[in-house]
């Protein structure tokens, strides 16, 4: 099954992987292919918006894209948004909310605050008013707890308003026509092994259905070996000496890309997308995800 | 009585001596700047120094972890073995000392402490005081300064090195006592358990709050179980909350005092450096001494002074040099591309540098390019350390 053909894509990784880069990347394809889009992102600063090129849209839906909306989901406005919901009369609704010690007390209720923003991004994906909702999940041990809340409520709170609500919304996440995670990882030892720990909860502790791997800030092969250890003379121009040094850095990196690449692929036996270290002349922005968007496209997801 | 002319500013601290004459030292900084490493390389420089030191670190590498002697166990303070320092060169007059905190165990460690016996385990199935101990946010770097200020009071050593945990957001470490005690004491709990705790007793209906309107409006949203848990929770813990403002107090105030300094870690990403000057900010405000400004990472410019060589001058050179030009495409237009760009990166980098050192002066600055690989043995450690205080 296509990976944009799902619901809901998930994105996990490691904090300063990219896995808000490839959310955008991954939005922009499946925009590409025709698809609608809402992108979320969890209870952060708004990234989002910025890498796409446009103002930020906070937590009222709006357009970043032609075909793609995004929304920032915090837990002060999903709470609201629930409580309106649930308690239906506008009266109920004030003596609850508007009361501030009473709505500062909800945020400490255990899985409360993650609940509502989970329900609120898969009622999202109920309702099917876009064709794929794509999240760029907290980074990864708060990425597991965020996804695990529904399980955790089935497993420790008896009938009850909480657990009917994480009936259904467990019910999204581990169908896996509607649901993947995709992970993001770097050629580099921490996030590699963060990625292994990650993949392995996905499937054992969510046991939700993985996506794809995206292994970013790949470096290419660029020098053979003799090219980066030259016989060169003891006066070498200053040039050919800085140039060597950059290949043989170069080296050390695609080396580096390759070996751990071989070691994800090996350890989680299916295969990598690769997305390629970026050299923007000015920051990194829509032009640098409009690049990854055009790989993603000819990639088949 | 404050007036614009009172607010606190930054003032020049020398990070050297602040190496050697502080008590502790708290690197801080977004998760994934390479904050254990730089604590762990400050650390091995002041045991270098002579002092006695102790790196707490939360969530090392395996390999550096390894490479400090420490064992997967938590809480155990070891002495890296001087002989691990001697083959990398090194000739301590000092002592290194590390630590890999566990922070779940630091949780149950000091609150059981002072909890009734008979209800330590009812109090750790208590949902409530799960999310205290794991996932309120602040919870991990609360306990992180909670033991260190257990072992800065012991007194075993010269000097602590903190190496705070991977949060996303830094500031977290700033407002984590505010929010535990938030969380412990707040109004807004008091308020909904509050006549049960008066009473001496729990249960909702007992609570005065089944009947009331909010009450039942809150079990809606929530389920009567979880305020009844809730309930129990606040009496069990309700001896706690002094205990917990009295340490914050003490922390804070060591923080602020010329005993401890702090080392910010960034990296030169913009959106790290924007939160590392927000945080600097927020240190400055808050009176707290800050050591120096670390930017890790920095991307290397191999050229130096030199221009940005065409093509055609690097085949020229190479020719000279009698250097074949091979390859498809040919070595001098890779070696070019190479050049050019490590250099954009390498701009990019200086460029939002300038701004974390227009916005964080006069903290001092200090320096780490990109390393090759990565580092994690002593040796590493070591050469970070050229890097943050060159000798001459």
């Amino acid at each position: 099954m296509s990976l944009l053909d799902r619901r809901l894509l998930i994105t996990a990784g490691k904090g300063g992987v990219g896995r808000s880069t490839v959310s955008a990347a991954l939005a922009l394809a499946a925009a590409a292919s025709g698809r609608s889009v809402l992108l979320c992102e969890v209870n952060t600063q708004e990234r989002l918006s910025g890498l796409l090129g446009t103002r930020p849209v906070g937590a009222a839906i709006g357009r970043l894209a032609p075909g793609i909306d995004g929304v920032v989901v915090r837990p002060e406005e999903a709470m609201r948004e629930y409580g309106v919901m649930k308690l239906r009369y506008q009266a109920l609704y004030r003596a609850v909310f508007e009361n501030r010690m009473v709505s500062r007390f909800l945020h400490f209720i255990p899985s409360l605050p993650e609940l509502v923003m989970l329900g609120k991004i898969l009622f999202h994906v109920k309702e099917r008013r876009w064709d794929l909702v794509i999240v760029d999940a907290p980074a990864t041990g708060h990425g597991i707890t965020f996804l695990g809340v529904p399980q955790a409520i089935l497993d420790t709170v008896p009938p009850g308003a909480m657990r009917s609500e994480a009936e259904w919304m467990r019910d999204i996440l581990l169908d896996p026509r509607q649901t993947a995670v995709n992970l993001v990882s770097l050629p580099e030892e921490l996030p590699v092994n963060e990625t292994l720990e990650l993949a392995a909860a996905t499937r054992d502790v969510l046991h939700m259905s993985l996506g794809r791997v995206f292994l970013n800030r790949f470096v290419e092969p660029r020098f053979s070996e003799e090219e980066r250890m030259p016989a060169l003379g003891a006066h070498e121009a200053p040039l050919l000496e800085a140039a060597f040094r950059a290949a043989r850095a170069h080296g050390i990196r695609s080396d580096m890309s390759a070996r751990y690449r071989e070691r994800l692929e090996e350890a989680l036996r299916f295969p990598l997308t690769t997305l390629p270290l970026l050299h923007p002349s000015r920051d990194f922005g829509r032009s640098s995800i409009d690049e990854l968007a055009e790989l993603l496209e000819r990639e088949d997801l | 009585m404050k007036t614009s002319a009172s607010k606190p500013r930054a003032i020049h601290l020398d990070p050297l001596a602040a190496l050697r004459e502080r008590r502790v030292i708290v690197c801080v900084g977004a998760g994934g700047v390479g904050k254990t490493t730089v604590a762990a390389s400050l650390a091995l420089r002041a045991a270098v120094d002579g002092r006695r030191v102790i790196v707490l670190t939360i969530d090392p590498a395996k390999r550096l972890a390894n490479a400090l002697g420490l064992e997967e166990l938590g809480n155990v303070e070891t002495r890296v073995d001087p002989s691990r320092l001697r083959e990398a060169g090194l000739d301590p007059k000092g002592e290194l000392h590390a630590m890999m905190l566990d922070l779940q165990r630091s949780w149950d460690d000091f609150i059981m402490r002072h909890v009734a016996p008979g209800q330590r385990d009812a109090l750790r199935a208590n949902r409530f005081y799960q999310t205290l101990s794991t996932a309120l946010a602040g919870s991990q770097e609360y306990i992180a300064t909670e033991k260190l200020y257990e072992i800065y009071t012991r007194g075993d050593y010269d000097l602590l090195v903190l190496d705070t945990p991977p949060t996303s957001h830094a500031l977290d470490f700033l407002d984590a006592p505010k929010r535990i005690l938030d969380f412990l004491g707040n109004d807004s709990m008091r308020a909904v358990a509050g006549p049960a705790l008066a009473a001496g007793r729990f249960g909702l209906k007992l609570m005065g709050l089944g009947g009331s309107y909010v009450g039942r409006a809150l079990s809606r949203l929530t389920g009567t179980e979880t305020l009844e848990e809730l309930s129990r929770f606040m009496l069990e813990i309700q001896g706690t909350y002094e205990v917990f403002k009295d340490r914050a107090t003490k922390v804070k105030a060591l923080f602020a005092s010329d005993e401890a300094a702090f080392v910010l870690v960034t990296n030169a990403h913009r959106s790290t450096i924007d939160e590392a000057v927000y945080f600097h900010d927020r240190l400055v405000d808050e009176r707290m001494p800050v050591a120096a400004v670390v930017a890790n990472r920095i991307h290397r410019d191999y050229l130096g002074e030199l221009p940005t060589p065409s093509e055609d001058e690097l085949h020229q050179a190479l020719q000279d040099a009698n250097h074949p030009d091979g390859g498809e495409p040919p070595l001098a237009v890779r070696l070019a591309q190479t050049l050019a760009e490590a250099r954009s990166m390498a701009r990019l980098d200086r460029r939002h540098l300038e701004r974390l050192e227009d916005a964080t002066r006069p903290t001092a600055q200090l320096r780490i390019p990109r390393f090759d690989a990565d580092v994690y043995d002593i040796p590493g450690l070591w050469a970070i350390d050229q890097h943050l205080f060159p000798r001459d």
